[in-house]
């Protein structure tokens, strides 16, 4: 009772000084901070969990044509990733519609279920669809394991599940960034950057939830006690790594397309990205993805010199490779904030001749020719990897390896991190490119229904 | 003996046709797997469509850019068999297209190129450039307005080759721009030149087919190898005394014979058969349903005219859009440089190792390749719809 009078005074003060209702238009950046970083969570969970829904099956029918037990148990531990995860990252979207989304921009939620209703109603049932076939997939296993076959398909079937989902909140996201005429659903789909980004994220996911494995496995490889557990550990590290570096070299091609028709269909968004306030973020990026490119390199000369397997030589000439190249990636264009700061202050020439610009740090063709070759360099050191893979004794992996393991996975998130944060910021100060800004939809106030009986 | 057989036995005696087609049909071919061995006779089936009805197309058309569009034209308006006929040679050679690259893909998995058999892949290879040269140059023929765009650009695709790209697009336009002889040297290349060495590139193809055999998959011959977890399973006795060509040449003992056979006819003719059939009932709906699309008239002072490239075309033309002009020639190098790795590959790959799944440093960039033309066809698939 003595607590009770106690806490009850606190409440009403606290009653007196919240809000009735959402804190709307009070604070639009603590707003955004809020919704943006929870977002990069569920991001960074959600992702994990789709990219596991189609990475998983197709470890499992790789272990099946190759006989071998240990992607068996890999295939095993991301069915077991995806059922404790799963609900982690639906409370966290969940939390972000009902409460973030809904509370602080009505106005936004509302038109946009009403535009995407469709993709929005399929969007659900595919999660109903993913989280039913996860746990069937995961608790069939063993009852099942005399019917592979039959549980390959289980696991195909989450596999076009996860795809789906991420393909029709990708709709919608494409859309808020190069809106069609709403009233078309099928235009709504194949929107401009509908396609770029429905590739660029599954590919993204698809590689991130590698290096996870990665990072997850070097971990557990260093506090392995038994020989088996080391070899398992050794060998599931670099499969993630071989994996995420193989979907991660697709990117380059993926995102330049991106960007492409970002520039061709939202030109506003494309000029921050590449010569306006998001410029040095963007440098930063493709500074990141040599960086990328260059651990895996580092890793797999490693691993087969620890070994003594055959390709460790030239696998390091690709990464001193990779360095020049990512020098090259990092030049900056204009030598102050942004292009238009350089233009308007009239120095807009060579550093040479007085000017702010670096000609080397332009996009085309040096930062084209970058991309071209973070990706043949990555090709080449992930044939010349798999070449030598023969001659690697798995259970001899040195720590050094398993640090780089790691660090990939911390590079990988700080991608995913900058590139979420670039794309959300190239719409500014548009939640829907051209069409609702952020201040302007937050002046919906909820009016009071009178009460049926008509008396308080 | 009735009349017939005695006709038979008369021409038999004349040109030894009864042990001709004894030797075509009865040879042992790898039992499991057949169906994907279809393909190559579907492929076959579809170049001699694309024959048949290409000729009869050679009678109404006229390789000019006055009467070219008129004479497909009169065949929409006025001729429905005309009609159907080049509806029928357009849905073949998009079906051949699709059928040939799925023999390739399946040649490539299970690892059939190798010893003996690395010049079956090369004249596969062969064909399949040939077969795309034939769409391409077919597409310049209706002298539409997609046509004449598809000229434009693909013309000039040559003329980034270091030191006589000019020179080839000039020899193939005819001068500097696309015109009449552009057309009339097109029409030559596709119905002279190509079928020219097309037809003896595919006798070439089956006579080294029938030289080594079909080698199917390595599923064929499992068992018969080391297993990986280093305990040697004894080979299983083939059902019966394998035939000619098996085992093919004893430089691969391992893997010559394949452990279930079964011969070529009626098993083996009857799947290919099937396939075939079924493959020109498709061709045949989507040419009457669909028919061949015939835009308006060429016409190149238009600026209104937005134009799509074909589907086949899509993942170079995606390609030559995404990079910038001045670095066409050096990304054309990622195309010509995959062909001729493709040429290569018998003699890159030699190992004895067929199973797809113990060859990573083949399949892995194998596997780059074709997911770098889906993808860039994905990205250039919305300009399709032109939504």
């Amino acid at each position: 009772m003595n607590a009770l009078a106690l806490i009850a005074p606190l409440l009403e003060r606290l009653a007196g000084e919240l809000p009735a209702t959402a804190p709307q238009g009070h604070n639009i950046v603590g707003a955004q901070i809020a919704i943006g970083s929870l977002f990069s969570i569920h991001i960074l969970i959600a992702g994990l969990v789709s990219g596991a829904g189609e990475l998983g099956p197709a470890i499992e029918f790789l272990g099946f044509m190759r006989q071998r037990r240990g992607y068996d148990r890999l295939a095993h531990g991301l069915g077991r990733f995806i059922t404790y995860y799963f609900s982690f990252s639906s409370t966290i979207a969940i939390l972000l519609i009902t409460v973030l989304l809904v509370g602080f921009w009505g106005h936004f939620w509302t038109t946009i279920v009403t535009i995407a209703w469709w993709p929005l109603f399929i969007e659900a049932w595919t999660f109903v669809l993913q989280v039913s076939l996860a746990y069937i997939w995961y608790y069939t296993w063993d009852p099942l394991r005399g019917f592979k076959g039959l549980h390959m398909a289980i696991g195909g079937l989450l596999a076009i599940a996860s795809f789906l989902q991420v393909y029709m909140i990708d709709v919608v996201a494409s859309y808020m960034l190069t809106p069609t005429t709403p009233q078309n659903p099928i235009r709504l789909v194949l929107n401009a950057t509908s396609y770029p980004l429905t590739v660029h994220r599954t590919v993204g996911n698809l590689a991130y939830i590698g290096f996870v494995i990665g990072a997850f496995c070097a971990i557990r490889f260093v506090r392995a006690k038994t020989v088996q557990d080391k070899a398992f550990y050794d060998w599931a590290g670099s499969f993630g790594l071989l994996w995420g570096i193989s979907m991660t070299l697709l990117q380059p091609i993926v995102g330049y397309s991106y960007a492409k028709e970002i520039q061709l269909h939202a030109y506003g968004s494309w000029y921050k990205m590449m010569l306006g306030t998001l410029s040095p973020v963007f440098l930063w990026q493709i500074t990141l993805l040599g960086l990328m490119f260059l651990t895996a390199t580092i890793y797999f000369a490693r691993r087969l010199r620890t070994n003594g397997a055959r390709g460790a030589g030239l696998l390091k000439v690709m990464a001193v490779g990779l360095v020049l190249t990512t020098l090259l990636a990092a030049q900056p264009y204009h030598l102050g904030f942004t292009y238009a700061a350089v233009a308007s202050a009239g120095l807009d020439r060579p550093f040479w001749e007085g000017g702010l610009i670096n000609p080397l740090g332009s996009m085309i063709p040096w930062k084209v020719l970058a991309l071209m070759s973070y990706t043949l360099i990555a090709i080449a050191a992930v044939v010349w990897y798999l070449r030598g893979l023969p001659g690697v004794v798995w259970g001899a992996a040195r720590r050094g390896e398993q640090r780089l393991l790691m660090l990939m996975a911390v590079l990988t998130i700080l991608m995913m991190v900058t590139m979420g944060f670039i794309r959300e910021n190239s719409r500014a100060p548009f939640l829907i490119s051209g069409e609702m800004t952020i201040q302007g939809q937050q002046n919906v106030q909820p009016t009071v229904s009178p009460s049926p009986s008509g008396g308080g | 003996m009735g009349r017939l057989d005695a006709v038979y036995d008369w021409f038999d005696e004349r040109t030894a046709v009864r042990s001709l087609v004894r030797k075509g049909l009865y040879e042992a071919v790898p039992k499991r797997g057949a169906w994907f061995y279809t393909l190559g006779s579907a492929t076959l089936v579809l170049i001699l469509l694309q024959l048949v009805t290409g000729i009869f197309l050679t009678l109404v058309y006229v390789p000019s850019v006055t009467e070219g569009w008129a004479s497909l034209n009169y065949l929409k308006q006025h001729d429905a068999f005309g009609s159907i006929v080049r509806g029928i040679h357009l849905w073949s050679a998009y079906i051949l297209l699709f059928v040939i690259g799925l023999h390739m893909v399946r040649t490539f998995f299970s690892g059939s190129y190798k010893r003996p058999r690395e010049l079956n892949w090369v004249t596969g290879v062969g064909l399949f450039l040939l077969v795309l040269v034939m769409a391409i140059t077919g597409a310049f023929l209706p002298w539409d307005q997609a046509a004449y765009w598809t000229a434009v650009v693909v013309t000039n695709v040559p003329a980034y080759t270091p030191f006589i790209g000019s020179f080839i697009r000039a020899l193939w336009r005819g001068g500097d721009f696309v015109g009449p002889i552009t057309l009339s040297r097109t029409f030559g290349i596709h119905v002279w030149l190509i079928p020219a060495i097309l037809f003896p590139l595919i006798l070439a193809h089956l006579a080294l087919l029938r030289k080594h055999g079909e080698f199917g998959s390595y599923v064929n011959y499992r068992g018969a190898y080391r297993s990986r977890e280093g305990v040697d399973v004894p080979p299983v006795p083939p059902q019966r005394p394998i035939e000619p060509p098996y085992p093919a040449v004893p430089t691969d003992e391992l893997w010559a014979a394949p452990l279930e056979t079964e011969d070529f006819f009626p098993f083996q003719t009857f799947k290919d058969g099937l396939v075939s059939v079924v493959l020109v009932i498709v061709v045949f709906l989507l040419a009457v349903a669909i028919g061949a699309p015939l835009e308006p008239i060429a016409d190149p002072s238009t600026t209104s005219y937005t134009p799509v490239p074909e589907w086949f075309f899509l993942p170079l033309d995606e390609l030559l859009l995404l990079v910038p002009q001045q670095l066409i020639p050096l990304a054309l190098i990622v195309p010509a440089g995959g062909v001729l790795l493709l040429l290569a590959l018998p003699f890159i790959d030699r190992g004895p190792e067929r199973n797809p799944f113990e060859r990573p440093a083949v399949m892995v960039p194998g596997g780059f390749a074709v997911l770098f033309v889906i993808i860039l066809t994905l990205l250039g698939s919305g300009r399709l719809f032109n939504l």
